[in-house]
């Protein structure tokens, strides 16, 4: 009897002590993202002004903004979603409506989920030998293309799932009608998956929007502002890179504030797409 | 009465023809979508391919001796990939040791200790560590962590696990702030949410009836997750694991930031160091010769087929568990 | 005219001896000698019925019986997924269907369905409509509109939805939007409509408003509906055809079969013994 008590209690202490630690490693994850969240908020808001928007980078000392970075993060970003959205939604639809099986479908779904968590930095390394090395030329182009193949992966995965879950009675419905498969697809399917897929391209966008590995060789930075995609062209993490690496105060002040943007934005971003990707989840069942 | 071979009525053709056209479009169509899925394919090999083929040179000057070369010579142009390779295991090592555990405490807290209502809110909350870009963790690391580290944590470290014998080697020198121990700290919080998400999910496919006959038996809540839940979905967590794996081994501009970018072996995790991706980052537009820059990429050709092989672990790993699943 | 074309209809029992109809009317769809392969299982096995025109012809027996199965090959919707073979032959108006020369397109404005679940498409009401129609004829917005209408009317839905035909198809009932479906369907003047368990997904009100949409119905077109619901099929239809292990057991007027069925198994399915 004692023997048994004993034995009880023992795993109940042990219980009781694993499921404390689970605990604690929460806590251990949340305090992070407290304090990270919150250093950067103080920061980059004690360094938010409205010359941020309006002034070019500046020189070591002097004042100035983040307006020509802020120009090229969003031109860049939105050539990236121009190039890999749509090259992301057809081939996730090809994905789900021509290749739910077969090999050829499960390979590129499978090198895809691997696309998806590559090391940005290879393929920075990829679009400098493909474009920079040959033209000669780092540009504002060969930055979104890098981008964009971190568009394509995410887009493709979501664009995949949210198909799968139009139920197969649609597509009969529709092509019962003589409709070609085709029109089926592009204006039943994805219409029908829309706000689904609309989520995989904010959450790429979220992506990118902080990105700096893909950018350092091949958009490079640019102290002035410039509209031409064929030259380099600077970018918020970029800017922010360069910047708090260097020695000068003024240079943090305007990386901090960088930083909050940066953060604010893609923070608000994965919050919208959380909710879109509800509201769709909730209209389908 | 063999139909088909009938004439088409008259007002039919006009049908017969737009099935053809019909046809032909659904060809074309199939066919351009297959060429944007095949380019998945292509900017893969792409990337393996054209980090070789940039790569080659050095591998052709060095030969093998490129992968256990201490060397980082720019001047003499001599290149070696020991020091990042070392830098970049170790600080992945780090991250594994703290994230691994934390993660499963995570997992387990979300799927068995809080209450229901509590438990979206948390998943969200430390899913959106991993929303937070590398370069803010990179900027929190440098300014805030690192400093911290120097004043409160390092000299702690020196003087009471410095002082062990044989493994105090790894706890020596000055308190910098900036090392190995800082960038793995760094690189765990990051990958953090990917481990704990992923088997937060696994866990939750574990039948209720098995854990319920578990707990009918008697069982504490940690008996079942230690000998029902984790053995069932074991496969997967381990591939969860993985591709935490491939993202620290893969991650860039936070370590670039805090891993003071040193080209020198240390035993002493509290030493600056370098990562294959942080060399890559701070070096390639300033490598001036063919050889230099053709170092850098090949370096990112070992970085691409190592994560390659961790993250293709890491996926068929999770596929097991959902094969299952799907039978 | 339908008691006498029915009548002559003589008792059939499965593959053996196929249901021909000796009537003067030639049937809208004769099936003769069809197997189909669902991944290599044999799945109907050698059916050959004759579904009389502007009737209801109900396909009845137990789960996995191949009813739907056969309703799904009278539009060759099957071909949409891979490793599905019929072979054999469906004769409508004379004309193999099964023969891949058979245009798809012909074949689908003429033959029209319904499914299990309501499938409103992510538009308007309106657009619900319209989309089929667009595909097979350029009409000006005036007709558009009077189609539109006329097919509302002609599935008893008008009244309830012309006030708001930009809304999303969506908002509607599941009984409207079953309607809906079967408007969308005859729509494009089908000759044909098939209708697989139709009301399944629906509660008795909505179900019994469909059963009268279907009595009416019939004067326009030829009906073949699958149903598990025996007092649907003896309610609405004008024979019955059961099915059960991918036979076809017995088709014969729907009175004869739930009055004096020929075959045993079939009497046993009516009365409830097994299925």
């Amino acid at each position: 009897m004692a023997g048994n008590a004993s034995l009880y209690r023992w795993r109940a202490i042990k219980n009781a002590m694993a499921l404390g630690l689970g605990s604690l490693a929460t806590l251990f994850g949340l305090f992070w993202l407290v304090w990270i969240l919150g250093i950067t908020f103080l920061r980059g808001i004690d360094a938010l002004k409205p010359a941020l928007f309006t002034q070019m980078t500046p020189p070591p000392g002097a004042d100035g903004g983040l307006a020509n970075a802020l120009f090229g993060s969003v031109l860049m970003s939105l050539m990236a979603l121009a190039i890999g959205a749509p090259i992301g939604i057809c081939a996730g639809t090809w994905l789900a409506e021509y290749a739910r099986r077969g090999k050829l479908g499960e390979t590129i779904r499978f090198l895809n989920d691997i696309l998806l968590s590559a090391p940005s930095i290879v393929l920075g390394l990829f679009v400098y030998t493909l474009i920079v090395a040959q033209t000669r030329q780092f540009s504002a182009i060969a930055g979104a293309i890098a981008l964009a193949l971190l568009v394509i992966p995410v887009v493709v995965r979501t664009t995949d799932e949210m198909l799968r879950l139009v139920p197969s009675t649609m597509r009969e419905a529709a092509l019962s009608l003589g409709v070609p498969q085709w029109k089926m697809v592009l204006q039943i399917l994805l219409r029908a998956s829309r706000a689904g897929i609309v989520t995989g391209v904010l959450l790429a966008l979220a992506r990118i929007s902080g990105e700096t590995a893909p950018l350092l060789f091949t958009a490079l930075n640019n102290q002035y502002w410039s509209a031409d995609v064929t030259k380099p062209m600077a970018s918020v993490p970029v800017v922010i890179f360069q910047f708090a690496m260097s020695p000068f105060e003024s240079w943090h002040a305007l990386a901090w504030a960088g930083a909050f943007v940066v953060t604010l934005f893609v923070l608000a971003l994965s919050l919208i797409s959380r909710f879109l990707l509800a509201r769709s989840k909730v209209t389908h069942d | 009465m063999h139909a088909t071979t009938a004439p088409p009525e008259p007002g039919d053709t006009d049908v017969d023809l737009r099935g053809v056209r019909d046809a032909r479009h659904d060809r074309l169509f199939r066919y351009a979508l297959m060429a944007c899925a095949l380019l998945v394919l292509a900017a893969l090999l792409g990337a393996a391919a054209s980090t070789a083929w940039g790569g080659r040179l050095a591998f052709e000057t060095f030969g093998l001796r490129f992968l256990w070369s201490e060397a980082w010579d720019a001047v003499n142009g001599d290149f070696g990939a020991l020091v990042p390779i070392y830098g970049t295991v170790v600080t992945a090592l780090i991250a594994m040791t703290i994230a691994v555990p934390v993660s499963f405490g995570i997992a387990l807290f979300l799927t068995e200790v809080a209450p229901n209502w509590m438990r979206t809110p948390i998943a969200s909350a430390i899913e959106l560590l991993a929303g937070i870009p590398s370069i803010i963790f990179g900027m929190w690391g440098l300014f805030v962590f690192a400093p911290f580290l120097a004043e409160h944590v390092e000299p702690w470290v020196n003087d009471h696990l410095g002082a062990i014998p044989g493994v105090g080697a790894l706890f020596q020198g000055p308190p910098l702030g900036i090392g190995m121990l800082t960038a793995g700290i760094v690189l765990a919080i990051m990958i953090i949410p990917y481990i704990s998400s992923v088997m937060r999910e696994v866990f939750l496919t574990v039948p209720t009836r098995l854990k319920e006959s578990a707990y009918a038996l008697g069982s504490t809540t940690w008996e079942v997750v230690w000998d029902i839940v984790l053995p069932y979905t074991r496969s997967a967590v381990i591939g969860g694991v993985f591709l935490g794996l491939g993202r620290a081994l893969g991650e860039t501009m936070a370590v670039t930031f805090v891993l003071g970018n040193a080209h020198q072996l240390s035993a002493s995790l509290l030493m600056p160091s370098n990562s294959i991706a942080s060399v890559i980052a701070n070096e390639f537009t300033e490598a001036y010769t063919d050889l230099h820059r053709s170092s850098l990429i090949a370096l990112g050709f070992l970085l691409f087929v190592v994560t390659f092989v961790v993250l293709a672990v890491a996926k068929l790993m999770l596929l097991r568990l959902a094969r299952r699943e799907g039978a | 005219m339908t008691d006498s074309a029915a009548a002559s209809i003589a008792p059939a029992t499965a593959a053996s001896a196929p249901a021909q109809a000796s009537a003067p009317q030639t049937p809208k769809i004769a099936v003769r000698g069809l197997d189909f392969y669902y991944h290599g299982f044999h799945a109907l096995k050698g059916i050959s019925l004759d579904i009389p025109t502007r009737q209801v012809t109900a396909i009845i027996g137990p789960s996995g019986c191949g009813k739907s199965t056969l309703l799904r090959v009278l539009n060759r919707i099957y071909a949409i997924y891979p490793k599905l073979e019929a072979t054999g032959e469906v004769l409508l108006d004379g004309e193999n269907i099964l023969d891949p020369r058979y245009s798809l397109n012909r074949l689908r404005s003429k033959v029209g369905m319904v499914f299990q679940k309501p499938v409103p498409f992510p538009m308007s009401i309106y657009d619900n409509i319209a989309y089929g129609i667009r595909h097979h004829e350029k009409l000006g917005r005036a007709a558009m509109d009077a189609r539109v209408e006329r097919a509302l009317r002609q599935a008893a839905l008008w009244d309830e939805v012309k006030d708001k035909l930009k809304q999303n198809a969506l908002g509607l009932s599941g009984g409207q939007q079953q309607r809906l479906c079967i408007a969308r369907a005859i729509a494009l003047k089908p000759e044909v409509l098939l209708l697989d368990e139709p009301t399944s997904a629906l509660d008795p009100i909505a179900t019994g408003r469909i059963e009268q949409l279907i009595e009416e119905l019939k004067r326009d077109y030829t009906i073949v509906i699958v149903t598990h619901n025996m007092q649907q099929a003896a309610r609405c239809s004008d024979h019955t055809a059961f099915m059960y292990l991918g036979e076809l057991v017995e088709f014969d007027r729907t009175e004869t079969i739930f009055t004096k069925p020929a075959r045993q198994q079939t009497e046993d399915y009516i009365t409830g013994r097994f299925g």
